[in-house]
Parts: C-alpha cells; sequence; structure tokens
C-alpha cells in the first residue's frame, strides 16, 4: 500500500475531465491544481459547476474521463478497486452536507465505523473516537447519532472524517443545511481539526462568507476559463 | 474494542426487525417441517418393527398376511377365523420350532383389546434382543381370571394390581359399552367372570401398551358359557372342567423357527413359511416383510411430504432473498456511506451474503428447536392413539445436512441482493437527501 509521501503535495492534479456521458461537454475540467501538505483551500462555483463531482474523482469514487489525481503522491486511480477503498479510508476523509450518518449508530460508533477500514489497531478504536469526540465537544457519544442536534452530528461527522489521520480532508458545502451561526461554527472546527492533525483541507462551498476563512480561494469556473483561454 | 462487520450485520438485521423475524420465522418452518419428516420417516419404521419383536412368522386365518400383522402385531381388529388347538399343536410338531405361542383376540375391556395367550408370551417372546418384559407393579398372570395390563391401559384407566374388572366378548366401542348390557349383539360384557389385575406392565413403546393379557384358559371358559347358554338361558357358571375342543381356539400363533449358529436364518424361515403355505386355509405373515410393504405404502407419502418440504424450504430461501433485495433502497446510504470510509465492494457483497446466511443459520436452529417441540407433540398423539413410541430426538446426520443445505440455500439467496449492493453508485446514493 503506497503511502502518502510527506514531501509530495496533499493533492495535485492534472488535465482532470470528467463527463457522464462520453463525448458530451465535460462537467468538470481542471487543467491543473496543486495543494501542499496540510494547506487548506476553497472551491467555489454556482449550482452545475461540479463542485460534489470533483470530490468523488478526488476520493476515487468516480474515474475521469481523462487526467489524473495524485493524493500524497499516489495517483489514486492507479489503483485497483480494492486497493483505491483501502487508499481512500487510510488517507482521505470525507465531510457532506448532509453528514451522512449512518443511522442506528452511536455517535462514536460512528467514528469507530471509519477506523475499520484504517490500519488502526482495533484495541483503539474506542479509546481514539471517544477522546476525538471530547476534544470536538461532542457530549452524548453514545446516543443514536439521529438524534443528536445539527451541530453536533455535524462535530461527529468531522470526527469520522480525521479520525484515521487523513493525509486529505474533502469538505463538501458542509455549511448549506447550517443557519449562519452554526455554520461559523462548523468551519471552525473542521478546519482546526485539519490544522492540528496537519490534513490538507479541500473544501467545496457555493457560499460567499466562507470565502474569507482560506488564504487559497479557487473557483472551478476560472480553472476552466483558464483552460479554455491556453488552448485558444 | 472495536466495530466488526458483524455489528454492522447485526445492526442491519435488528434495524428491519419485522422482516428479519418473519423471514427467521418461515426459514424455521421449513427446517421444522423437514426435520420431522426425516425423524419420523426412520423412528416411525423403527417403532413398527419393534412391535414385532422376535418373532419369525405370524400364522394366522386372517384374509391376507397384512391383515394378519395389523390385527396381531398392532390390534387393529380381532381375527374372524379361529385356529383348532389340535391344529396349534401339530404345528410344534411339524416345523423346526424354537417356540409357538399361541395367541387369542377377540376379547376387550373398555375398547382395549385383551390377548390371551399362555405365559410363554412374556418368557420367550421379546420385544428387543436383549431386554425381557418387565413389570412396573404386580405380577404376570398365573392362574384363570388373572390380568396383566399394559401401560397405556393402565394409565388411560387408572387400573392398578388389585382392580377388579369384567370382560366383554367382542371389541366394541367404548362408547356401547358404557350403556351396559349387550350392544348390537356383537359384543357382551360377562359379569359373571370378575377379572383381577394381578400385573403392569412397563411401556414398551409398541401397541402391546394398548393391551391387557389373559390365558387362554380364561378366554375358553366364558366361550364354554356362551355355548352353554345357548341351550339353556338359566346355565350354570362354567368351570374348567366344562371347556371342550369346540372352546379351545386360539386366532393366531406366533413363531420362531429354530436355527443353529453358522445357518441363514431368513432361509430358514423361508422353508418353513413355504411348507405352512401348502395349507391354503393359513395365513403366513413374516412381520419383517409385512411391515416393509406397509412402508413402501407410506414411505412413497413420506416422500411427497419430503419433496413438498423442499418447496418449501426454496421458497424460503426466495424469502431472504426478496426480504433481503427490498431492503437495499434504505440501505443504498448506508452502503455508500461504508464505500466512503474505505469499505471495497467485495466486502459490502460479503457483508449482504453474510447477513443472508446469518439468517439461515438462526433459521435453521430455531427450526431444529422447533422441530424438537413439534417431535414431542407428534410423539405425544402417536403414543396416545396408537402406543407407539416415536423417539423425541433428530437424525444426527440427516439434520446436519438439511441445517448445511439451509445456510447454503441461504447464503446463496443472498447472492442477488448482494449483486445490487455491489453494484451500488456511491456518487449517486450521497446526493444530499431533499
Amino acid at each position: 500500500m503506497p503511502d502518502p509521501d510527506a514531501q509530495s503535495p496533499a493533492l495535485r492534479i492534472r488535465s482532470l475531465r470528467f463527463a457522464y456521458t462520453p463525448g458530451a461537454p465535460p462537467v468538470v475540467d481542471i487543467p491543473e491544481l496543486e495543494l501542499a501538505p496540510g494547506r487548506q483551500m476553497l472551491l467555489t462555483g454556482g449550482s452545475g459547476s461540479g463542485k460534489s463531482t470533483v470530490l468523488q474523482l478526488v476520493s476515487g469514487l468516480l474515474d475521469p474521463s481523462s487526467g489524473e489525481v495524485w493524493v500524497g503522491g499516489t495517483n489514486i486511480h492507479g489503483l485497483s478497486g480494492a486497493r483505491r477503498d483501502a487508499f481512500r479510508g487510510r488517507h482521505i476523509g470525507m465531510i457532506f452536507q448532509t453528514f451522512n450518518l449512518l443511522h442506528g449508530f452511536s455517535a462514536i460508533e460512528n467514528v469507530m465505523a471509519a477506523l475499520m477500514f484504517s490500519d488502526v489497531p482495533r484495541s483503539e478504536h474506542r479509546d481514539r473516537s471517544r477522546s476525538l469526540l471530547d476534544d470536538l465537544g461532542v457530549e452524548r457519544i453514545d446516543a443514536p447519532a439521529e438524534t443528536l442536534s445539527i451541530g453536533q452530528q455535524q462535530r461527529v461527522a468531522v470526527a469520522r472524517a480525521v479520525v484515521v489521520e487523513p493525509a486529505l480532508v474533502l469538505a463538501d458545502e458542509p455549511t448549506a443545511s447550517l443557519d449562519p451561526d452554526n455554520a461559523a461554527q462548523a468551519l471552525d472546527v473542521i478546519q482546526s481539526a485539519c490544522r492540528d492533525r496537519e490534513a490538507a483541507l479541500v473544501c467545496v462551498s457555493h457560499d460567499p462568507s466562507v470565502e474569507s476563512r482560506f488564504d487559497d480561494v479557487r473557483s472551478l469556473h476560472e480553472l476552466r476559463a483558464a483552460q479554455q483561454e491556453a488552448s485558444a | 474494542m472495536a466495530l466488526t462487520d458483524f455489528d454492522i450485520i447485526r445492526r442491519s438485521m435488528t434495524a428491519r426487525l419485522f422482516s428479519t423475524v418473519t423471514t427467521i420465522a418461515t426459514v424455521a418452518i421449513a427446517v421444522a417441517l423437514m426435520l420431522v419428516l426425516f425423524a419420523m420417516k426412520d423412528s416411525g419404521r423403527r417403532a413398527f418393527e419393534r412391535g414385532s419383536g422376535n418373532m419369525h412368522l405370524l400364522v394366522s386365518r386372517d384374509s391376507s398376511p397384512l391383515v394378519s400383522i395389523l390385527n396381531g402385531v398392532f390390534y387393529a381388529g380381532a381375527p374372524s377365523n379361529p385356529i383348532q388347538w389340535q391344529e396349534f399343536q401339530q404345528l410344534s410338531i411339524d416345523y423346526p420350532l424354537e417356540w409357538a405361542i399361541p395367541v387369542q383376540l377377540g376379547d376387550s375391556y373398555r375398547g382395549f383389546p385383551v390377548l390371551a395367550t399362555s405365559r410363554e408370551f412374556f418368557d420367550v417372546f421379546r420385544l428387543d434382543e436383549d431386554a425381557g418384559w418387565s413389570l412396573a407393579a404386580g405380577e404376570l398372570f398365573d392362574d384363570e381370571f388373572e390380568i396383566v395390563v399394559g401401560a397405556t391401559v393402565a394409565g388411560a384407566t387408572g387400573l392398578d394390581v388389585g382392580s377388579e374388572l369384567f370382560v366383554s366378548h367382542g371389541i366394541a366401542a367404548p362408547a356401547a359399552l358404557r350403556g351396559g348390557g349387550p350392544a348390537g349383539g356383537e359384543s357382551h360384557i360377562h359379569t359373571e367372570f370378575t377379572f383381577r389385575v394381578v400385573g403392569v406392565l412397563d411401556p414398551t413403546g409398541t401397541a402391546h401398551d394398548r393391551a391387557l393379557f389373559m390365558n387362554l384358559e380364561s378366554s375358553w371358559i366364558m366361550h364354554a358359557f356362551d355355548r352353554a347358554l345357548l341351550g339353556n338361558p338359566n346355565a350354570p357358571v362354567t368351570t374348567l372342567e366344562d371347556i371342550t375342543d369346540a372352546d379351545r381356539l386360539i386366532t393366531g400363533a406366533l413363531l420362531r423357527v429354530a436355527t443353529r449358529p453358522g445357518r441363514d436364518v431368513s432361509s430358514a424361515i423361508q422353508v418353513v413359511a413355504s411348507r405352512l403355505r401348502s395349507d391354503p386355509s393359513l395365513t403366513v405373515a413374516a412381520p419383517s416383510r409385512e411391515i416393509g410393504k406397509l412402508f413402501t405404502i407410506v414411505g412413497s407419502l413420506q416422500n411427497l411430504f419430503v419433496g413438498m418440504a423442499a418447496v418449501v424450504m426454496v421458497s424460503s430461501g426466495i424469502a431472504i432473498m426478496l426480504a433481503l433485495y427490498n431492503s437495499m433502497e434504505q440501505r443504498r446510504r448506508q452502503i455508500a456511506v461504508l464505500r466512503v470510509l474505505g469499505c471495497s465492494r467485495g466486502r459490502i457483497f460479503g457483508l449482504v451474503v453474510t447477513e443472508s446466511a446469518m439468517l439461515g443459520i438462526l433459521g435453521g436452529i430455531s427450526g431444529a428447536i422447533l422441530s424438537l417441540v413439534g417431535l414431542q407433540i407428534v410423539g405425544a398423539v402417536l403414543k396416545a392413539q396408537f402406543g407407539l413410541v416415536i423417539g423425541a430426538t433428530l437424525p444426527p446426520r440427516e439434520s446436519l445436512v438439511i441445517v448445511v443445505v439451509t445456510i447454503a440455500l441461504a447464503s446463496l439467496a443472498g447472492i442477488v441482493p448482494a449483486m445490487a449492493a455491489y453494484r451500488t453508485s456511491v456518487a449517486r446514493s450521497l446526493r444530499p437527501l431533499g
């Protein structure tokens, strides 16, 4: 299993194109993108700009029409199915707008579920999950996840994404279903959780108020325009 | 401590508890049906064969060998054509027999058959090679009007050592007897002769538990009295001295052919049987052969049942498949989340197949328990109705095969929903829910 190289960028994209049907205009078209280890980046774009699709390509859940995605020095689409899944489990964390917590599982079990697919020794799973939830301020860790408040569910989702100490965290519209107060708090939690663990963060959002929180803000629209200019 | 694949399966099963329980119940019923049928196939035949014990041949004047066995071994009815006592005695002279036991049926007590026989019935006729008859209380009959009671009869009537009873001539329905005097002219209670219970037998697990036993002379004295009454309605009560050859009748003879070590027993029996058959008025029955015939009839019926049970098992497999397949819509998101967390498609496939196998395992275990309960019930009914004891145990090899087949079938049923799970598109299943 290739491990991410500390010297390699956390994320490197080269000529990435994706279309749902071959020959159709690509939904995603990113000529070049790079993110250094531990750094944070915001990708902006209106609805239909392919933001979520980019994250699924980066995490290896979708195969690109062409181009390459390197995560910590590993070409993720060069890995076969099961190896790619294992790589994602160990090195990539994902956070969703709707959290996607496992129903019927408690808060701590949701976090432990992520560790099932990591190489963390099994005996450490519970302790590690509990202390992380404590750090992030989750109070009822044994309550079914769906019974927690939205703010608490958000924290469980963050804990689940970072518990494996990933090289890269992908956050898909993490504030879209939150009110402004909760949104700010959520981003605080995500950004500090990643910073504390030296995980790089790629956040996609269409919310302009988020932009001020990131040094590195890229617009998917501009990335694509740059490509078209270059080829013109 | 860690979360395991098994936790995920268990949670998935309890999340759809109703569906899970009904699916397990479907499998359990199919397995139980199959197990009960197999258990009865074996022990049913054994229970039937036990009744004929160590006799080789049964001679009577019944209409066919099968009827002869049904009457003589299972007390289904009373043979109507008698054998003269002299004829019986001649048998032992003419044939190389280890023993010959005279039996006479036709009398009854509250619907239970009374077998008139000699003491040899208890001395040399054995139901098991290694165990003779044993008494729960008292002793065997020694004299006229002494009677020994089978275990079922004792249980049903409350007869015990010292009880007194009247025997009715001719087997009749208990309701007719309760009415008092002669009913329909077929049977009548001999209140002139008081029988005393001298012994109660231990249960044997055969039809003999439903019978009472007395010596032949007791029956012959009653017969002599009936004969005397025909001439004179006020005839005095008969005694042993009044018996004539006309009264000395039996309805059957249990025979065991004398065999020498090293000789082929079955051919020796064959020789005696075919010589006996040269008298066309005699019906010669080999119990194992007749019971074998009976079981070819019962057996093909059983095969039909086993076939039906197999269909039920297959349909329970389909029930598993449907239950899991229908749940796929609900679990698509969970599958997608697990994939995001690093779970491979193969492991997802395995989770669904394992859940399916779990339904098979739980159904198989529940089915085995259910079948033991079912066997107890069937056993109790058979014992009460026919005095047959069916072991409440499952045939180990068949049971194992059935349970293994169930689990294999369940795993197989899991493949279709597992394929659906395998193919679940993560990208599509994770779209924000409206």
